[in-house]
């Protein structure tokens, strides 16, 4: 187990920079995602975390010590890759005790700690097979069992669950996650999917350009994301935006736009008359008889347990999340309202949250 | 299954055996020819199915007696004319160019896939580039090098030349099945622990058996058919079988049974090579390993 940090790390392919400056530090034991659309680096940095990459600029350090120039098999962490790179003309037994035949480790205790991670990830009874007799699912066990054999100080995933299906993906979650808590190795992850981020991070890192847009909890970058990029970027369906202004009405202020009146949190140091946007989410639009917003109901989308409510308020398009047996007909009117609290504003020209 | 359905069927399988039929005659023809008289060789029309068989054409290719006590015949013109050629030297320079070829193939291959260097795109042409030179050209100067080597008439002149002409093919082809394995399977292994040597050995070589067996293949083959740099190169120590077929035109006539027996007796090694490699061949690359 291990601390992982970075200190202002540049990267450069050729001369092409695709990192700036980034600094981050991972706590020892913690869950981290790398969070962000593909080419922002996130991948990169995490290649570059197992020494696959080198380093531009800037110290990577791991449990405190700096591994620019250390080589990867020196390093201590083991890796579980998008497309799983089993070795095809080794068994499942084989391929989990790779690395220790490598290091010599001795027969016997090989097939033990083999046979240990292989039931840690329910692969007990498929040791003699090949990766090729094995599902996706079960090829994903298999990497991950790989790593684990190892007992690395940190373990690198690299958008594992990509290929797998809906379904399989959600299990998986919840297993690599199980596996987190239970063996409590300092995990970084990388994925798009802001679900996985979501539901499996202690902390997520958003990234956007070779930059990190924001670090902090799941709960941190739904309830208070930094920017407009980060507000879009999390939550499914994704959050509304309307551009508009800041106006006081003595010490009330309000988000005004057209056909939009939303009392603003008293609190709120924003100047009157500023343009603003508003970043409104969908769970946030609550039904309302009362409210201040008044939508037509263009389509309702049944989800299961909820439904999402595709509105148009004043020419502007919006979702909102109501439950299931929410009273509303495709065509109708609505009314809706949101707590002043849910309201989240940002700078039109920089993004940045006011 | 329609009426309709299975005429069609029938007339795809009327058609494809055509087809087979088309390739296989030829060789049906020749090989029958090497079990043919000289009259039956000669007949017209062409006597396709009707002859009587001989073995003939190959006791004296290879100037030994196959059949019960009989005798050797004596050719016109005196003694065994045509000298049992030597299929041997055919086996080995065959198979020593490929086995070096292949081997150097693959290493240098495997590097030109993984390592990074700059003008590795301009080496990979240049690499081609020697093959694109007509092998004529370099017949006579090789002669006076090989002359003064000492490797003029020798089994490794022979290799040599052949394993170097396969060289850039066999290059580019295995580069090609290295591409196909994924480099993550390369990098998974350097995580895992394993030097670059160990990768190539443990990892990714198996899994370019088929890639192996193709290239050899095509390597035997050359080699199995090469002609120029063997007449130039060589003299009495060594006849590889174009070389010795050639001799078969002479000044008082083609030897077409002797020619044939010498081509059915060669067929046999190249297609047991084959069939060795073939399992390889067709084996899937990846395996599975890999999510496609």
């Amino acid at each position: 187990m291990a601390t992982v940090e970075y200190r202002n790390i540049t990267k450069r392919f050729e001369s092409f920079e695709v990192m700036r400056d980034l600094s981050l530090s991972i706590a020892d034991g913690e869950f981290a995602v790398l969070l962000g659309a593909s080419g922002c680096g996130k991948t990169t940095l995490l290649r570059m975390t197992a020494g696959l990459e080198t380093v531009t600029a800037g110290d990577l350090l791991i449990d405190g010590l700096r591994v620019n120039e250390v080589p990867p098999r020196d390093r201590d962490i083991a890796m579980v890759f998008q497309n799983y790179a089993l070795y095809p003309t080794m068994t499942v037994a084989e391929n989990i005790a790779f690395s220790l035949e490598i290091r010599r480790v001795p027969k016997a205790e090989r097939r033990r700690r083999a046979e240990e991670a292989a039931a840690l990830v329910g692969l007990g009874e498929h040791l003699a097979r090949y990766p090729r007799e094995l599902s996706g699912g079960q090829r994903q066990r298999v990497a991950m069992a790989r790593a684990m054999v190892r007992e690395a100080k940190v373990f690198l995933f690299d958008e594992p669950l990509s290929n797998l299906d809906a379904k399989l993906r959600a299990q998986m979650r919840f297993e690599i996650r199980q596996l987190h808590d239970r063996l409590g190795t300092t995990t970084i992850y990388v994925t798009h999917d802001q679900i996985e981020a979501m539901t499996m991070a202690d902390k997520i890192v958003l990234m956007r350009g070779g930059t990190i847009e924001q670090v902090g909890t799941p709960d941190e970058l739904y309830d208070r994301p930094v920017s407009r990029f980060a507000a879009d970027f999390i939550g499914s369906p994704a959050m509304n935006f309307v551009e508009g202004t800041v106006e006081a009405n003595g010490n009330a202020p309000a988000f005004v736009a057209e056909g939009i009146h939303l009392a603003l949190p008293v609190s709120l140091t924003v100047a009157p008359g500023s343009p603003v946007v508003c970043g409104i989410r969908p769970p946030d639009l609550v039904l309302n008889a009362d409210g201040s917003i008044e939508g037509r109901l263009v389509l309702a989308e049944k989800t299961g347990p909820d439904v999402q409510l595709h509105l148009s308020v004043a020419g502007q398009d919006f979702i909102a999340t109501a439950s299931r047996d929410a009273a509303v007909e495709a065509g109708g009117l609505v009314r809706l309202s949101v707590a002043p609290d849910k309201l989240h504003l940002f700078d039109p020209q920089s993004g940045r949250r006011l | 299954m329609t009426v309709h359905s299975a005429s069609r069927r029938r007339l795809r399988i009327v058609a494809a055996w055509s087809v087979v039929a088309l390739f296989v005659f030829p060789l049906y023809y020749w090989i029958t020819t090497a079990f043919k008289n000289a009259r039956d060789i000669f007949d017209q029309p062409p006597s396709v199915w009707a002859f009587d068989p001989t073995l003939k054409n190959f006791e004296e290719v290879f100037g030994i007696s196959l059949g019960f006590l009989r005798q050797q015949e004596v050719l016109p013109g005196g003694g065994n004319f045509y000298m049992a050629p030597r299929l041997w030297d055919s086996i080995v320079v065959a198979f020593g160019s490929t086995v070096l070829s292949v081997t150097l193939a693959t290493l240098a291959a495997y590097a030109l896939s993984r390592f990074p260097f700059r003008g590795r795109h301009a080496f990979v042409a240049w690499v081609l580039s020697t093959r694109m030179m007509p092998p004529v050209a370099v017949a006579i100067p090789l002669f006076f090098i090989y002359k003064d080597v000492g490797l003029l008439d020798t089994y490794a002149g022979v290799i040599l030349i052949h394993a170097v002409m396969n060289l850039p093919l066999a290059v580019l082809l295995m580069k090609s099945f290295f591409d196909d394995v994924p480099k993550e399977i390369d990098e998974s292994a350097i995580i895992d622990g394993a030097s670059r040597w160990l990768i190539f050995r443990r990892v990714v070589l198996p899994m370019a058996k088929g890639g192996i067996a193709a290239t050899a293949v095509l390597c035997f083959i050359f080699s199995w058919t090469e002609f120029v740099f063997v007449l130039t190169l060589t003299q009495t120590g060594l006849k590889t079988v174009p070389v010795v077929s050639s001799s078969f035109v002479t000044s008082t006539g083609t030897a077409w049974g002797n020619m044939a027996a010498l081509g059915v007796a060669a067929m046999v090694p190249a297609f047991v090579f084959i069939l060795l490699v073939q399992k390889q061949l067709v084996r899937g690359l990846t395996l599975g390993s890999l999510k496609q």
